[in-house]
């Protein structure tokens, strides 16, 4: 039986070979996510939860207040379609799974009525001009997806 | 019959037609039989795009498979999604002989999905009719001039003419003599299409659906409009659960390192290298940088084989789909261990066997590799083992 | 068999005892639609909390985990947090494969006993619904070689050693009565999630016409595929002294490996189990002879019915057909020498990156009197529960009802 030696420096044979991975998956949304998608879809709404207690109102809906854990899975508010810009980053990276083309806006909106801001697209506005404070408004998609971007981005008012 | 979840055998089957999708069956040739114990059986033969129900008294003759259900229950059950197929099969009050994978690939492809008729029974046509204009979407019915007229008979049914002009909708009663477009066809149909719970598509090549004018115009209505909400069924609208399904694809480079790197460098010169432990002197294949017993670096290379013995053999009965390209392999198949010659006795290779050579495969039974034409030192360099005779 | 050589494992050297104060879960099922993976995580972690008298202000560390990529979700720590309850406390996520329940447990042990943390939760959790098991299962073999050949987790093999064995017919009937006794002992526990009440006289006729998967591998022997979450909330012995009439002594645990190669397990000579290594490692320095008298439960581990019945011979140092021989003789039943599995086992339920959690956890519920329809009779005082993972390797832990080992 003929042996070789092959030792760890020696990097004569090393290869590197292409892969990939394609992994389909699904996601429960979960009956308060689907109550919000659906309200979105079906009535143009925005709608979010609110605490009785600590009178917050949450968005996207949870099912427990964030501050004292009070279940307020049933406590529906509909929340105006305008709001404030309050932050926002430009997105520049290129990946191909970003749901719009590069370079946009991703903001985060606190809605009329809402305590948490929203975070969404910001079309509308040059990246140049885009300033925290902005009054922006929802527009709708025109073909369901069945996702938070059944809400397809805000724009100035 | 026996009636489950409000939904009778029959009606399961005597809906087939009207849930059936031709243009997903276009390639299909296959005839199913199916027996419910206590109900009866019937035969549905599947021949590109075409669909037969048949109820059959004695023997199910010429189908390639069929489905067996215990009893009514089972059957209703698992066609309306109330009983996990899964379950019933594993306690045997679902059988199949033939090929179960047709019940989670063929079936839900070319049906749609069995509803009890109780959701629908609220709504009639009249309803739909009268909320048209206002889930008319003036934003894509720009420049559209159209009357779209509607016969339809039977209860809740009726004649309207539906006319679209400079971004506005109006119904009017009974239909228009100047229609671009008319649809005959019976109100329970329409209603059924609208719903969703009946194949559009399968209602126009049945002929239950009677077009006269442009057909063209008949197929684009639907765009001009959003999706009619049952509203009669609140309690199913607040059922209503969303699942996202995405499929994330990444590409991946793996590098293979040193002694992974000999192996593929072997596989190119038809040769299979394993290192060898300097301390226990045990061979690995595939080739580890370091032996995990010894905890020592194997720098020596070996040549094993080609031939080797079979000493453990799995028969694949039921093939998971491949996640990476879907495709679901052709069963039987084999997976065996094979100790090649030369290889220390506790280091086996896995890989697949010969479909033919499956019936004479048992262990002990000597084997030996079968190469690619040409090697390129990669994973499809080695093709598969044949019994060495 | 040739027994793996390595140094002998020391028993785990605590600052303190550790004890089980809390446990919770959901249910267990085939679908959850109705929630997202945060809101059924919360579920159990509010189940937990109750079943301690505690809130999560009460909690100073979250151990969290499932199997990797089985929902393809990265990170899923990161965006559970609304239902983990982990915002403003230290969180390790934890995966390592069907082992990772157990793993959760034994890190909250070591995190507790080092005094580096009172009291930890751990949650373990999977939905399988949502994902692509065999896709997950194939991503973690070795992208070289090994992922282009593997199928997934079934395998015939050791239905065909144990045929080889004892023959055909003692096996398949053996493997059948497994089958049927899990599945009495699910109808009798209300939380399993395959519930079929199956009768031995139909062994006969589902042996021979239950579905072929691999080999003698059948559709009746494979575990089932399940959604759902379990949380445990572990704390020192002041504590749970204080906090709990019935805490649950975690005595010692031991998570074994081998190398990542499953074609070295099926040749002609076979290496030590990783399940038997654990084992005899585990007894040996806890000085437990005779593992089938000193304990009173085995909640184990068990992807099907020909794994579960050849392992039990590995966990429990038995010879030659002995496990058979208790099998056939009733000596796993609920009223038998060593109830096994009177949860139903992972045949019953199996949402993966729960299930090994849910063993020490339904032992527990067992030592605590609290295990409901499928309590056994007699007291519980010793418990044994193993996990599996990957391409065989173990995790083995004890749980004692009181402190005087």
């Amino acid at each position: 039986m003929t042996t070789m030696t092959c030792k760890k420096e020696d990097t004569t044979n090393c290869f590197v070979f292409e892969g990939k991975m394609a992994l389909p998956n699904q996601y429960f949304v979960g009956r308060l996510g689907s109550k919000f998608i659906i309200a979105l879809r079906d009535k143009k709404k925005i709608m979010g939860l609110k605490c009785p207690k600590c009178k917050k109102t949450f968005v996207p809906p949870r099912e427990y207040c964030h501050f004292c854990q009070t279940k307020i899975d049933e406590n529906w508010v509909e929340l105006g379609n305008e709001g404030v810009l309050v932050n926002y980053a430009v997105v520049r990276y290129l990946g191909k799974h970003l749901p719009k083309k590069v370079p946009y806006i991703l903001g985060q909106i606190k809605l009329k009525g809402a305590d948490t801001p929203l975070t969404h697209i910001v079309e509308g506005v040059d990246i140049k001009d885009v300033r925290i404070g902005m009054k922006l408004k929802a527009v709708f998609a025109p073909k369901t997806t069945n996702t938070l971007l059944d809400l397809d981005h805000f724009e100035p008012v | 019959m026996a009636e489950f979840y409000g939904t009778t055998v029959a009606d399961i089957f005597n809906t087939m037609p009207k849930r059936f999708k031709p243009e997903e069956a276009k390639d299909e040739d296959i005839a199913i039989g199916y027996e419910c114990k206590g109900e009866g059986k019937w035969k549905v033969t599947i021949k590109h795009g075409t669909i037969k129900v048949e109820e059959v008294k004695g023997d199910l003759k010429g189908c390639a498979t069929t489905i067996h259900a215990a009893d009514a229950e089972t059957f209703i059950g698992t066609t309306l999604g109330k009983i996990q197929a899964m379950d019933a099969l594993t306690t045997g009050k679902l059988r199949v002989v033939g090929d179960v994978k047709l019940l989670m690939t063929l079936l839900p492809k070319i049906f749609v999905q069995y509803t009890a008729p109780e959701k629908k029974s609220s709504v009639v046509a009249k309803d739909i009719i009268s909320t048209i204009t206002e889930r008319f979407r003036p934003d894509k019915a720009a420049g559209v001039d159209m009357k779209v007229g509607y016969d339809l008979a039977g209860e809740g049914g009726g004649k309207w003419t539906i006319v679209i002009k400079d971004g506005k909708c109006a119904v009017k009663e009974g239909l228009a003599k100047d229609l671009t477009v008319k649809m005959t066809m019976p109100a329970e149909i329409y209603v059924g299409m609208m719903l969703g719970t009946i194949s559009g598509e399968s209602a126009f090549t049945s002929g239950q659906v009677k077009l006269d004018g442009d057909m063209m115009a008949a197929g684009a209505t639907s765009r001009f409009f959003n999706k009619f909400v049952d509203p009669n069924a609140k309690a199913s609208e607040a059922e209503e659960l969303i699942t996202i399904k995405v499929t994330n694809s990444i590409n991946c480079r793996f590098a293979t390192g040193t002694a992974y790197g000999m192996w593929f460098k072997g596989l190119k010169e038809k040769k299979f290298l394993a290192n060898v432990c300097p301390k226990c002197g045990r061979t690995q294949i595939t080739p580890r940088e370091i032996c995990a017993f010894c905890r020592v670096r194997c720098n020596e290379f070996v040549e094993l084989g080609p031939r080797g013995t079979i000493t453990a053999a799995d028969v694949v009965y039921f093939a998971s789909p491949d996640p990476l390209t879907g495709a679901v392999r052709e069963t039987p198949y084999a997976m065996c261990w094979i100790l090649l010659d030369n290889a220390s006795p506790q280091e086996a290779f896995c890989f697949d066997i010969k479909r033919e050579d499956l019936p004479k495969m048992k262990v002990g039974a000597r084997v030996r590799p079968v190469w690619a034409k040409e090697t390129k030192g990669t994973f499809t360099d080695l093709l598969y083992f044949e019994l060495d005779k | 068999m040739k027994k793996q050589s390595a140094k002998p494992a020391k028993a785990h050297k605590k600052n303190r005892n550790v004890g089980i104060v809390g446990i919770g879960m959901t249910s267990l099922s085939s679908h959850k639609e109705d929630q997202n993976q945060p809101e059924m995580i919360h579920e159990a972690v509010r189940a937990a909390l109750a079943d301690a008298k505690m809130t999560l202000d009460d909690i100073d560390c979250i151990v969290h985990g499932n199997m990797e990529l089985f929902e393809m979700q990265y990170q899923p720590d990161m965006w559970h947090v609304l239902g983990s309850g982990a915002y403003g406390k230290d969180e390790y996520r934890i995966t390592t494969g069907g082992t990772v329940g157990a793993t959760l447990v034994c890190a909250a042990d070591n995190l507790v006993a080092s005094g580096l943390y009172d009291t930890v939760l751990a949650i373990g959790f999977e939905k399988l619904q949502e994902g692509n098991t065999t896709g997950g299962i194939t991503n973690m073999a070795d992208p070289l070689w090994f992922r282009n050949i593997q199928t997934g987790a079934l395998t015939g093999t050791t239905a065909a050693m144990m045929i080889d064995e004892f023959g055909a017919e003692r096996a398949k009937k053996a493997a059948m009565k497994y089958r049927i006794l899990m599945d009495k002992h699910a109808m009798l526990n209300e939380r399993a999630h395959r519930r079929f009440g199956l009768e031995y006289d139909q062994a006969e006729d589902l042996m021979k016409t239950s579905p072929q998967l691999v080999g003698e591998l059948r559709l009746i022997h494979m575990c089932s595929q399940s959604d759902g979450a379990c949380a445990m909330i572990f704390t020192h012995e002041k504590k749970a002294k204080k906090v709990s009439k019935t805490p649950v002594w975690i005595r010692d645990h031991i998570t074994v490996h081998r190398e990542e190669n499953m074609s070295n397990l099926y040749a002609f000579e076979k290496p030590e189990m990783t399940h038997h290594y654990a084992a005899r490692k585990l007894f040996e320095r806890n000085g437990i002879k005779d593992p089938v008298k000193y304990f009173d439960v085995f909640e184990m581990y068990d992807p099907s019915a020909w794994w579960g019945l050849d392992w039990s011979r590995e966990f429990l140092q038995l010879k030659g057909d002995e496990h058979l021989r208790m099998l056939e003789d009733g000596e796993f039943d609920l009223d038998g020498k060593l109830p096994l599995n009177p949860s139903g086992g992972v045949i019953a339920s199996n949402p993966i990156g729960a299930t090994a959690m849910l063993r020490p956890a339904f032992a527990a519920l067992q030592i605590r009197g609290d295990a409901g329809g499928c309590q056994i009779k007699k007291p519980v005082r010793h418990a044994l529960a193993s996990g599996f993972g990957g391409t065989l390797w173990t995790v083995l832990m004890m749980l004692e009802k009181d402190l005087d080992w």
